[in-house]
């Protein structure tokens, strides 16, 4: 496997703002949500971090994109459809209130 | 793992040459004039020489001439002609899967087709083909003659489903190639066209190995296909890295990919019709800017 793979991040979100250029990047196949999603905050431009959530295919990404590829019997030599989603806000952050 | 690649049948091979023989008929003509404008030397060398007869009297023989009452008669220059040069043109294609996803297919395989058609016109020496992806192997070696028959033997042994893009390996590969079978002349120029969507990893590693086959006299030319066009072209992709910063965090960096690309010497293609231009403006750049060797 190669430590890189090409991916089109893509979002149905209605808020342009969090819309990205469409064209292809190519990300290290490591990483998780975590990097994914300062990807797409780069990519998108946001003043103020979003975290995202991130599917293929219609699944909800819980590993590496590393993990995901070799689950599915795909090569880096494919490129990803990556949709993001803001992410449902993490229980530590609801229990605060 | 290893890329136990299969061929492709002989009926299929020559179904394809011939489709990629009639789709590229009309430009190989140009692209065999361009490459030989080119390739060949233009520039005659200087008169010189001492004949009976020639082209230009050399003065400084003039007065000994006349003081030995006209015995020594060698006063003549004349223009020898240049060398013919001798090539070994390598054509490096990528047959790893990722070009069947850049819908890069049709186009290597006329690419091929019209490259090796127009040098084979040219006569100006040998010829091989190379594949590229996981391994790189030889398709077709230097030592055997070029043809139709010899067209769909390459074509059958491209499937386009190796499972990575190995170009570190290739640049290596190709070097030890050039360097086994360069006969001690030093009229003998060695070329390597490569054909790939151009999306590879290792840009540092491949950068050096590029730099060396420079100093090896290896002209490497590379030739990226953009087979989908708009927001998906090569041209518009970036590349997101982490970098250590001053203290050593991994910092994001997001470049275009081009950018770090490490071959000095490449063209964008996205038509077949480009290939015959495209491919002359490169390895002009390359001749004019490192001044023949
Ligand atoms: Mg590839």
């Amino acid at each position: 496997m190669a430590s890189q793979v090409k991916v089109r991040f893509f979002t149905r979100d209605e808020d342009r703002e969090l819309h990205c250029p469409g064209n292809p990047v190519f990300v290290p196949v490591s990483l998780k949500r975590y990097g994914l999603s300062e990807i797409v905050n780069h990519l998108v431009g946001l003043e103020k971090p979003v975290p995202f959530d991130f599917l293929i295919d219609g699944t909800l990404l819980k590993g590496s994109v590393e993990e995901y590829l070799v689950a599915n019997g795909l090569s880096s030599e494919h490129s990803l459809d990556i949709e993001y989603t803001r992410a449902v806000l993490p229980p530590q952050f609801l229990a605060s209130f | 793992a290893t890329a136990l690649s299969s061929l492709r049948s002989w009926d299929e091979a020559r179904d394809l040459w011939q489709h990629a023989d009639e789709a590229t008929r009309e430009f190989t003509a140009g692209l065999c004039e361009q490459l030989r404008l080119i390739l060949e030397p233009t520039v005659a060398t200087k008169l010189r020489g001492d004949y009976k007869t020639g082209k230009r009297l050399n003065m400084k023989k003039i007065i000994p001439y006349i003081a030995s009452q006209f015995r020594k008669d060698k006063i003549w220059m004349r223009r020898t002609k240049p060398n013919k040069r001798q090539y070994q043109i390598m054509i490096s294609v990528d047959d790893s899967k990722s070009m069947a996803e850049s819908k890069a297919v049709e186009i290597a395989f006329q690419s091929i087709a019209l490259v090796s058609k127009a040098l084979t016109q040219l006569e100006s020496g040998q010829l091989s083909v190379v594949k590229f992806g996981e391994t790189t192997n030889v398709v077709h070696p230097f030592e055997s003659q070029f043809s139709a028959e010899a067209g769909a033997k390459v074509f059958r042994n491209f499937t386009f489903e190796q499972t990575r893009t190995d170009v570190r390996k290739l640049v290596e590969t190709s070097l030890d190639l050039f360097a086994a079978t360069k006969p001690a002349s030093e009229n003998l120029w060695q070329l390597e066209i490569v054909l790939s969507d151009g999306v590879c990893e290792d840009h540092d590693t491949i950068r050096r190995l590029v730099r060396r086959a420079r100093e090896n006299h290896i002209m490497l030319v590379f030739v990226v296909i953009d087979g989908i066009a708009n927001t998906e072209s090569i041209l518009q992709m970036s590349q997101a890295k982490y970098v250590p910063d001053a203290s050593g965090e991994l910092k994001l960096q997001v470049d275009k990919y081009l950018d770090t690309f490490p071959f000095e010497y490449y063209v964008v293609v996205s038509e077949i019709e480009e290939l015959p231009e495209m491919l002359a403006s490169i390895l002009r750049q390359f001749f004019a800017e490192t001044g023949d060797r």
